[in-house]
């Protein structure tokens, strides 16, 4: 059973079809990459699957259970987080706190015991603040931990939503454009974290970019979407020379 | 483990404080005499609950709700309604019954807040405050219509009773709730709702669930206070609950800044003591102070005109000291303009004939007060800071190590 | 008597075409000062909230216009008044609310338009509340003045049969009413020969006055049986005027928004600020003129109301109309014109339609609870879409 299956997953917005039959599959512990050109539905498919749209037809099955159309609260209590393309922190916030809102899902006691002062709320809430100190540590922001975190700059913000989503410990997390206006060092410091996520944390990442360098040099699965379409599938040399996706990016040669 | 038997002890202390405090309040009340000042003190105690609880609607999860007085009415009513009906029947009275009846009204309360609660899941920003608004007006139509409830003369003949600590005991527990929800990682999630709720839903906080707990405790709370109301005044009307007391609250949160407990609960000190400060002024022959037409236009502009060009300054200030100068011409701007422009209204003969009693300005202030904050300063004079233990160490003890959270 | 058939469950069906009447022409007027509200929600996204009270300086400019030409409080005697005099009224109300309108948008919104909407909206209630209280200091205000009905130059009604009365009525009219003027001129003629009082003891003349009486009766009792027997329409002139001056002025809107530039460039402002502002429309000038229009719009309902309605003024006059025009222009869809005139007609139909259901009492809150209803249901409102949020 793979960690994550579309069916042709199609979603309409009116007349028009963002996403057309979509279908691949995620297994665990893969590294997979989802590029295509822009406006080719990628975002739209994160979307899809976190549960913000539901599916006009066809099927998205996590775990082996259906997932289409589901709040997107429950699809995190489930076990899939993701990042934004638009980065959205918390930004009054502190950036310990944004993680820590991440990790809440896990959280056991109640609100009354949260109200009254309770121990095992303190406790909790304590408990939480720790995890979340670790997750900074894991992605490097343990020195602006209590920075409001609306005044990073930008390469940490897209860390911190990297770690607010992994405080809600899930099985596969998705980044949109985790690399987006990164230099190349620090590309390639995210590129060691994300593997270090699989390879240390063992969770499975899914995640769209336009870095083709970041893409090809990540991922072991890719599939490339134009037009709302699926057009290639497979290892990263199959899909760098696969005609239809280099006719996608660069225009039909003369 | 003794860790644990700390943690209770200071628990304990720390109530017994709070109680005491309430009691002081109360002696502090009737050392001072007369009514005038214990009513004083006891409005004050209400909008403090009133301004606290909105602000958990308002500030800290982000919901823009202006019919708050609607949940205070609701109280009232059912407070009053159970008592004039109930109260003799059941042979109970003193503070058994005032304790009941704030659990009436809280509950009547936090069953309208529910209702209210409902729409707000759709609606955002300006829409919702409209909603709210109307669900308020709605409920003050139907009680003003409903006889039963005594129509547009209202309910009269409520037993009296009073205790200025209860009251403030109310002010103290709905503080200490929303501290105690701030501390938590629960009250996180209230604020991740406020910040972003797109983000806050993929990372799977039921934003609908913390919206509607939301208005539920803030309308509990703001029931409860009605109940006392009720109690005390021993009559409720409609017009004691009208937009414009929504307003009021409003402008009390506004002012101390949106999410700042502790500034609403300064702001509601003060804006509430301010009307009766505005009665007491007098002239020169102890008559009440009246204040001329040509004044108070004078006023009103200078202020908007210092006020708007504050904000413009700060715009474009970087610094303390930016900020600083900037605030220092505006006051003189104030100043200045407020000195030439009332000679010169005085021109216009209409004005300067007319005198206006100073506790008429009442409303005038309010409405200047939230034009200003919006104006210079929107977060509020006390933005999302509070007033805690940790605040006072650092300002006063600087080389001691941060408290860590029990 | 009425045709039994029109009166079901307690309901006088009779009645509901003179309220459909009236729900029209209050409806027109909720139309006008929706526009301003749906106008600026559309360029600002901002609920403005003091464009009630913009209306009601507009009702108080009208009063002291018609002040100055004379129709100053509790006369004995007042001028005769005159379609230019009215002109004018509505010319002054219009300009004063289109100055305050401007005045407001450049002091206290054109200052928040970085800040979020809730800030902007809570300038907007301090703006309104400072219009209230303030206005209370320096207005007349109690008691409520309202402008001279002299001032009105129109006077009669119309009226328009829809049920034609019964004829045969009408001949029993047509049968009595001379022997009511004979039985009176027998009267009078007695009285001035004698010299008597109409109310003396003299056995006579108690009996031609009973007989007079009688007669009286018959002709009345007709009279009356024939007005109710059918269903009539009756519309004041005057209030046949407001909704003609309201249509004109709409009309006028339309072409001003479909065909010309400048309503051009109100509807780009509206689709996409940034985007408009970057192909160079003067976007301060644009909502300066959205403002003037809206609130022109205002003043002349406003005008309208005072004059033709007889309303007494106070400075909380246009809280109730100004929500009542929001919730139309959000029926209609906010930020769309037509929409605008077909949620204020609605909303003056409804608040009759409660009126004659026998709610008279609930006509305020009714609004709300279709307010509520719109939003929950289709925020978007009759004539409007919803918008997806892109994540």
């Amino acid at each position: 059973m793979s960690l994550l299956e579309l069916k042709d997953a199609t979603i309409r917005f009116g007349g028009l079809i963002a996403v057309n039959t979509v279908s691949f599959a995620v297994e665990e512990g893969d590294l997979f990459g989802l590029i295509g050109p822009n406006g080719a539905g990628k975002t739209t498919c994160f979307n899809l699957i976190t549960g913000v749209y539901k599916p006009t037809s066809g099927k998205i099955l996590f775990k082996g259970q259906e997932v289409g159309g589901l709040a997107p609260n429950k699809i995190a209590e489930k076990g899939i987080a993701r990042t934004f393309q638009n980065i959205r922190l918390f930004s009054s916030l502190s950036v310990l706190d944004n993680v820590v809102v991440g990790g809440f899902l896990r959280h056991k006691t109640g609100l009354l015991s949260a109200l009254g002062y309770m121990p095992s709320a303190i406790k909790e809430t304590e408990e939480l603040r720790q995890q979340a100190m670790h997750w900074l540590e894991v992605m490097d922001l343990t020195d602006v931990a209590h920075h409001q975190s609306g005044d990073l700059p930008y390469g940490k913000q897209r860390r911190l939503e990297i770690a607010r989503a992994m405080a809600t410990n899930p099985d596969l997390l998705l980044l949109d454009e985790p690399a987006a206006g990164m230099n190349p060092q620090e590309s390639e410091d995210l590129r060691a974290t994300v593997r270090r996520l699989r390879d240390e944390f063992g969770r499975t990442v899914l995640l769209i970019e336009h870095d083709m360098k970041f893409v090809m040099n990540l991922c072991e699965k890719i599939v490339v979407l134009d037009h709302g379409e699926e057009i290639a599938q497979g290892g990263p040399a199959e899909v760098r020379n696969n005609p239809q996706v280099i006719a996608a990016y660069l225009g039909e040669p003369v | 483990m003794a860790s644990s038997g700390r943690f209770w002890l200071i628990r304990l202390i720390s109530c017994l404080l709070g109680i005491a405090l309430c009691f002081g309040i109360q002696s502090v009340a009737h050392m001072l005499g007369n009514t005038y000042y214990e009513r004083l003190i006891i409005l004050a105690g209400l909008y403090v609950t009133l301004a606290v609880s909105l602000n958990l609607i308002n500030g800290i999860t982000g919901q823009f709700s202006i019919g708050h007085a609607a949940f205070y009415q609701v109280g009232a009513y059912a407070a009053g309604f159970i008592s004039v009906h109930y109260m003799t029947q059941l042979h109970m009275g003193g503070y058994a019954w005032m304790f009941l009846m704030v659990v009436v009204g809280g509950i009547a309360a936090a069953i309208t807040g529910f209702t209210v609660g409902l729409p707000s899941l759709r609606l955002r920003g300006d829409y919702l405050a409209i909603v709210t608004l109307g669900f308020g007006e709605i409920i003050r139509i139907i009680v003003q219509n409903s006889d039963a409830l005594g129509g547009s003369y209202g309910m009269k003949d409520i037993p009296k009773d009073y205790a200025i600590w209860a009251v403030w005991l109310l002010a103290a527990t709905c503080i200490a709730t929303c501290r105690n929800l701030l501390r938590s990682a629960h009250g996180l999630s209230f604020l991740a709702v406020r910040e972003d709720e797109v983000a806050a839903l993929a990372m799977g906080v039921n934003i609908t669930r913390v919206k509607v707990t939301a208005f539920v405790i803030g309308s509990m709370f703001a029931g409860a206070a009605g109940a006392l109301l009720a109690m005390f005044e021993g009559f409720v009307s409609p017009p004691m609950f009208s937009m414009d007391t929504s307003f009021i609250i409003l402008t009390m949160v506004v002012l101390g800044g949106t999410g700042s407990i502790t500034g609403s609960v300064i702001a509601a000190c003060f804006l509430s003591y301010l009307p009766e400060y505005l009665r007491t002024l007098q002239d020169a022959n102890h008559q009440a102070l009246m204040i001329s037409g040509a004044s108070i236009v004078a006023g009103i502009l200078s202020a908007l005109g210092s006020a708007a060009l504050l904000k413009r300054m700060l715009e474009h200030a970087s610094n303390l000291k930016g900020r600083l100068i900037a605030t220092g011409s505006s006051i003189a701007v104030l100043i200045v303009a407020k000195l030439a422009l009332t000679p010169l209204l005085t021109l216009v003969k209409p004005m300067a004939e007319k005198q206006i009693p100073a506790e008429q300005l009442r409303m005038v202030i309010f409405a200047l007060t939230l034009i200003v904050i919006m104006l210079i300063r929107p977060s509020g004079i006390l933005g999302r800071s509070e007033f805690s233990l940790d605040w006072l160490k650092r300002v006063f003890m600087p080389n001691r190590r941060m408290a860590t959270e029990l | 008597m009425h045709p039994s058939y029109l009166i079901v469950a307690g309901l006088d069906f009779t009645a509901l075409p003179q309220q459909l009447v009236n729900g029209l022409l209050l409806g027109a007027i909720y139309a006008l000062i929706a526009l301003g509200y749906t106008m600026v929600y559309g360029v600002l996204k901002l609920i403005n909230f003091a464009h009630g009270e913009v209306y009601m300086l507009g009702a108080y400019t009208a009063l002291f216009t018609s002040w100055y030409f004379g129709f100053l409080p509790n006369l004995n005697q007042y001028p005769n008044s005159s379609f230019w005099i009215l002109l004018i009224m509505l010319a002054g109300s219009m300009i004063v609310c289109a100055i305050i309108g401007v005045l407001i948008e450049r002091f206290a919104y054109r200052p928040m338009r970085n800040n979020s909407r809730i800030a902007s909206l809570i300038t907007a209630i301090g703006v309104s509340l400072l219009f209230q209280y303030g206005g209370a200091l320096f207005l007349p205000n109690s008691p409520p003045p309202s402008v001279a009905e002299k001032v009105n130059p129109f006077g009669g009604a119309f009226s328009v049969p829809i049920i034609p009365a019964d004829a045969k009525l009408s001949e029993v009219v047509k049968a009595t009413q001379p022997d009511y003027e004979q039985k009176k001129k027998d009267l009078e003629e007695y009285l001035a020969s004698t010299g008597q009082e109409e109310f003396s003891s003299d056995p006579q003349v108690v009996a031609k006055r009973d007989a007079k009486q009688a007669a009286e009766q018959s002709y009345m009792d007709a009279k009356r049986k024939l007005e109710t027997s059918g269903v009539k329409v009756t519309i004041q002139r005057g209030q046949l005027t407001m909704l003609l001056t309201a249509i004109v002025l709409m009309l006028g809107l339309r072409y001003l928004v479909l065909k010309t530039p400048a309503g051009r460039a109100m509807r780009a402002v509206s689709l996409d600020f940034d985007s408009a502002a970057l192909m160079g429309i003067n976007v301060d000038r644009v909502i300066t003129w959205t403002f003037v229009i809206g609130s022109a719009m205002a003043g002349a309902g406003a005008m309208m109301t005072a004059t033709f309605l007889g309303t007494p003024l106070t400075t909380q006059y246009g809280v109730q109309p100004g929500v009542k025009a929001f919730v139309a222009a959000v029926l209609g869809g906010i930020g769309n014109i037509p929409g605008a005139a077909l949620g204020g007609i609605l909303m003056g139909v409804a608040e009759n339609l409660v009126v004659w259901i026998g709610f008279s009492q609930y006509r305020d809150a009714i609004a709300f609870v279709v307010l509520i209803f719109i939003l929950l249901y289709r925020p978007g409102g009759l004539l409007g879409s919803a918008k997806v949020e892109k994540v």
